[in-house]
């Protein structure tokens, strides 16, 4: 029997702010605890919350890159529930009237091809504390650095149908709100927050199965992993005759299991009401036309772009989009000079692993293409210069050129000196000089490398064929 | 006189009015020390050696601030609020905070944790309240003026029901920063004045926006006005709403005469019709109370406060003991109704009720004020003082003693009471209604109301 | 408010548990007398006709002044540890609940 699965996720990112939310605290990851806390977000008797312009720029920035229509008027409201993170006892976030509604996020699904998956709605809200429970024994510690931190809460229609699909979703969905330059987007750090709904029905069923929520999971391989084992969980229970009950669940990574919380009957009654500390959220439709004019290139567009405008194959286009800087860099390069496929061969090969392990481009983009070029001209050979980029981007100086003849890669097309290098080699391998002359014509690539090989990439390609044809020629007679 | 001079003096008036149990932190010491800062002040501002009391719920680093609640004894604010900060850089000095109820719920100031103020007229009645404390002071002579705050007339009622004046500003026009919150979209700092010129002075240094609190409003902070000479050109309106037929007769009397004294002073006289503020109570006390449920959450036992520990031991059992024990019966009325009227299946019927309410009242003062009335003229309270523990018992008959004053609270308006007279020797006020923002004429018109009254005469 | 029901036990314990109160049982039975008290009187609000209702009125600024992002808090006269009813190590301390997972 087969099942359809149902999954609608919540992403929670933390907004890139210097302060927080409604006070002027810093929002600095890994300080001492309780060292970022003012009168606001201690929630001591008084204080009071005052929003912070840019975290609703960056809001409003995230809801333009996915689509949403950003509201004029917005509204924030108090969340009303007991927790040891939460100072003032009720959260401030958006309820009825949220920042932003209905937009789209365009991505391959590993199922089905392309797919739209919708965004329901953004709001803005304030983050809680931190809560430690292993560091005192029989007591909980409190640490409210983070409490007050922007958040943006990015809630997606329960469009996706794998657990496969959820992870290509949130790839996309992080790809996007890094390139409009709005979150560090970092699971590690915590500064994106990944909450699941999922359920599951027979194919062609309308109605939706009971959902469970799944929570505590710390990468986007472990939100694919957590939804396959609450899909197989579920599918046991219907299997067996029994009922899926809405409850929420966490995580283990250690086990891959998921594990249901108790959860109180009262818990979901959360009274919103709008915040009276705050007016309404009153953005001009002249700042939201501004702020969209300000949002850079996407992922998506820009993929297009290349494919179209540079004609790099689908593949290229979306690795090299994967990332801003990533695609900042190719497009410098051919720029440069560089022809789009060739700099698309190097950007995917050794700029991007240095990039991968340092986060840096050592090469500037301007040299890469003098280096290109050098390979071109045929003054050195690709061998060669995939060591000169070595060369400069370890020592993050120098001209490709100069660095090509310090360390001897110019190639050499001097008839004798590479005369005297296929010599060598024929006299080194007498049988396949034999097995050649037999009619082993194949048997030339083979001679050719042992050229390349004795020269340490030195002989010039294009020059050796002609004259190992001309010497094993000769020999014959 | 001087900064230490006003202190000796203040303190010996506290040391006197010690039996109203009126204040709740005072010390000779600190009074000294706010003595001696305003004395070393180059230019000591406008309220140069003024002592004032200052609401046991607005917050100050040097006293307590408990809110006359169990469940903040002993607690020193780390801050201070942006109103007194303002006051003391003008020179004023803190004298003492004052009594009030439990977190400023109620209008007679015995639902204070540390025991009831007494009126200063007879110690059998109440100042009302919630401000009972500061108005106590003030009627006393203890201080020229006081801080108290209003939700619903936590002002107003307790200045008529003391004889002195009492001016609530526009929401918005002071700071609620560091003013310890009961319903939010209610609540302002307001003060009392033995006269409105002491009022508007303190009321005046406090205004103007902060951005520490996006409530406050963008205007200049409001100016001192100078007296009006009469009322010539100005319209009182009369809301019928506010002359029931069963008015105690000595509140009649004090309002008629006032009228009299309008038209003596040239000003005209007209009927209007607020029609809405009939439903002024319920709504205050759907409205109030479910901003107070959420107020009142962050009293948890966590991060500051006395924390009690319950049966099981684990934090929600912290959390009920701290909250169940430290809250004292009306604070914990209203949490229930609060969290009962936002809670699922009911918020439509009562919340959005009376959010919809409000609207209507407001647009009542709105209409009666582009129809050409200056400003409204109405009791401030149906009763002259009632005894203590009259209306302990039953909450409701309680709330319509604010039956004149929380439909301008509602509507965020700048109203304030003049002693208007007095029946069977217990104080009866006036109320003056302005628009929005209108706190200076307000002011000029009733200071030539002050010179003319004879606020301590018996009416009849 | 057809739907409206009077207060009961249940519901006043419910409130209390949503909000953190510990009511002891002997209290319980003046409170829901109390309560029904209340919220019979705030129900003439049902007298008030619906077609006519306005939009929720809220005084003061009509739209929220915005902080700049400029880090720069209150400061505090004493320090979180001068605060707290338990502290340790730079941390506020309670005691653990039973099922509390980090979540």
């Amino acid at each position: 029997m087969s099942w359809e699965t149902v999954i609608g996720l919540e992403v929670h990112v933390q907004l890139r702010t210097r302060s927080k939310m409604f006070c002027a605290c810093r929002t600095s990851f890994g300080d001492p605890p309780n060292t970022n806390v003012c009168p606001v977000c201690l929630g001591l008797p008084g204080a009071l919350p005052v929003p912070n312009a840019e975290a609703i720029r960056l809001g409003a920035r995230a809801a333009m890159a996915l689509g949403c229509t950003v509201h004029e008027t917005s509204v924030f409201a108090r969340k009303n529930y007991f927790y040891p993170d939460l100072p003032k006892g009720y959260q401030i976030s958006q309820f009825d009237r949220p920042l932003a509604t209905g937009g789209r996020v365009a991505f391959e699904s590993p199922d089905r091809g392309r797919i739209e998956i919708g965004i329901t709605r953004l709001h803005l809200e304030e983050d809680a504390g931190k809560l430690l429970h292993d560091r005192f024994p029989g007591k909980t510690a409190v640490d409210l650095n983070r409490a007050g931190i922007p958040l943006a809460e990015i809630v997606g229609e329960p469009d996706l149908r794998s657990p496969a699909e959820a992870r290509a979703y949130l790839t996309a969905l992080r790809q996007i709100l890094v390139y409009a330059g709005v979150s560090e987007c970092s699971m590690e750090q915590g500064s994106l927050r990944v909450d699941a709904n999922i359920s599951i029905r027979r194919p062609g069923e309308t109605r939706l199965g009971t959902k469970t929520e799944v929570k505590n999971m710390n990468s986007f391989a472990n939100v694919e992993r957590a939804l396959e084992a609450e899909r197989g969980r579920q599918a046991a229970l219907l299997e067996a005759g029994q009922r899926v009950q809405q409850v929420t669940l966490l995580f283990n990574a250690g086990t891959g299991q998921v594990r249901p919380i108790r959860s109180k009957e009262e818990s979901h009654d959360y009274r919103y009401f709008p915040d009276p500390d705050l007016p309404p959220l009153v953005l001009t439709s002249g700042w939201i036309a501004e702020q969209r004019a300000a949002l850079p290139e996407l992922p998506e567009a820009r993929r297009v772009r290349l494919e179209t405008s540079l004609g790099l194959p689908t593949y290229d286009a979306r690795v090299i989009t994967s990332e801003a800087p990533l695609a900042e860099y190719f497009e410098a390069v051919v720029v440069a000079g560089v022809e789009p496929k060739t700099a698309a061969n190097w950007v995917m090969g050794d700029v991007m692993t240095t990039f991968n392990e340092s986060g840096a481009f050592p090469v500037p983009p301007g040299r890469l293409a003098s280096l290109i070029g050098l390979v071109r001209e045929g003054v050195v050979s690709h061998q060669a210069a995939k060591r000169v980029y070595a060369e400069l981007a370890q020592t993050r100086d120098g001209e490709p050129r100069a660095v090509a003849e310090r360390l001897g890669l110019v190639q050499v097309s001097d008839q004798g000196a590479l005369a005297s290098w296929v010599e060598e080699v024929l006299s080194a391998h007498p049988a396949e000089v034999a097995r050649f002359r037999g009619g082993e014509t194949k048997l030339m690539g083979f001679f050719v490398g042992q050229v390349m090989k004795r020269s340490q990439g030195k002989a010039d390609p294009k020059g050796v064929q002609p004259v190992l044809q001309e010497k094993l020629r000769t020999k014959v007679g | 006189m001087s900064g230490a001079a006003a202190a000796r003096q203040v303190g010996e008036r506290l040391r006197a009015a010690e039996p109203l149990n009126a204040v709740l932190h005072w010390s000779q010491a600190l009074l000294d020390a706010e003595g001696g800062r305003v004395d070393d002040m180059a230019a000591p501002g406008p309220l140069a050696a003024m002592p004032i009391a200052v609401k046991d719920n607005i917050v100050t680093v040097e006293q307590p601030t408990t809110c006359a609640s169990r469940i903040l004894e002993g607690y020193v604010s780390p801050y201070t609020a942006t109103a007194v900060t303002r006051l003391r850089a003008a020179g004023a000095m803190v004298a003492a905070k004052t009594n009030l109820d439990e977190f400023a719920m109620g209008s007679s100031t015995e639902h204070s944790a540390f025991g009831r103020v007494k009126h200063p007229l007879d110690p059998a009645r109440v100042p009302g309240g919630s401000s009972g404390g500061s108005a106590a002071l003030v009627a006393a002579g203890v201080v020229p003026a006081a801080l108290g705050s209003e939700t619903g007339g936590s002002v107003r009622q307790p200045a008529s029901f003391c004889g002195v004046v009492g001016v609530k500003p526009s929401y918005g026009r002071v700071s609620r920063y560091g003013l310890v919150a009961f319903g939010s979209s209610l609540d302002c700092i307001s003060v009392f004045g033995r006269t409105l010129d002491d009022a508007a002075r303190v009321l005046s240094v406090m205004s103007g926006p902060d951005p520490l609190d996006a409530t406050t409003v963008d205007r200049p902070p409001m100016r001192v006005p100078e007296p009006l000479p009469d009322l010539r050109g100005l319209t009182i309106g009369l809301p019928e709403e506010y002359y029931p037929p069963d008015l105690h007769p000595g509140v009649a009397a004090a309002l008629a005469r006032v009228r009299n004294l309008v038209r003596e002073l040239g000003g005209e006289l007209r009927e209007v019709s607020l029609p809405h503020s009939a439903y002024a109570v319920p709504t205050y006390y759907i409205v109030a109370p479910a901003e107070a449920a959420a107020n009142l959450a962050r009293y948890d036992g966590v991060r500051y406060g006395p924390r009690k520990v319950g049966p099981d031991g684990d934090f929600r059992a912290v959390y009920q003991a701290t909250r169940g024990q430290g809250f004292g019966p009306e604070v914990r009325r209203r949490i229930l109704v609060g969290t009962y009227v936002l809670s699922a299946g009911y918020y439509d019927a009562y919340y959005r009720k009376a959010q919809q309410a409000r609207a209507l009242i407001a647009d009542d003062f709105r209409r009666a004020f582009e129809s050409g009335v200056d400003l409204l003229l109405t009791p401030t309270t149906p009763t002259p003082a009632f005894r203590a523990g009259e209306k302990t018992d039953d909450p409701v008959s309680m709330y319509l003693a604010d039956i004149f004053v929380s439909a301008i609270s509602l509507a965020g308006l700048p109203a304030l009471n003049l002693p208007a007279g007095r029946s069977e020797g217990l104080p009866v006020g006036a109320q003056l209604i302005a628009p929005s923002f209108g706190e200076e004429r307000l002011l000029a018109a009733a200071a030539a109301l002050e010179r003319v009254i004879a606020a301590e005469a018996e009416v009849r | 408010m057809g739907e409206r029901v009077s207060i009961g036990r249940d519901e006043v314990r419910h409130a209390a548990r949503l909000a953190e109160l510990a009511v002891p049982e002997e209290e319980l039975e003046r409170l829901v007398s109390q309560l029904n008290r209340i919220v019979d009187y705030v129900a003439q609000l049902e007298r008030l006709p619906t077609e006519q209702m306005a939009e929720p009125f809220l005084p003061g600024p009509t739209a929220a002044a915005l902080r700049e992002d400029l880090p720069g808090p209150v400061p505090l006269a004493y320090p979180p540890e001068a605060l707290a009813p338990e502290f340790a190590d730079g941390f506020f301390l309670v005691p653990r609940h039973g099922a509390m997972e980090d979540a």
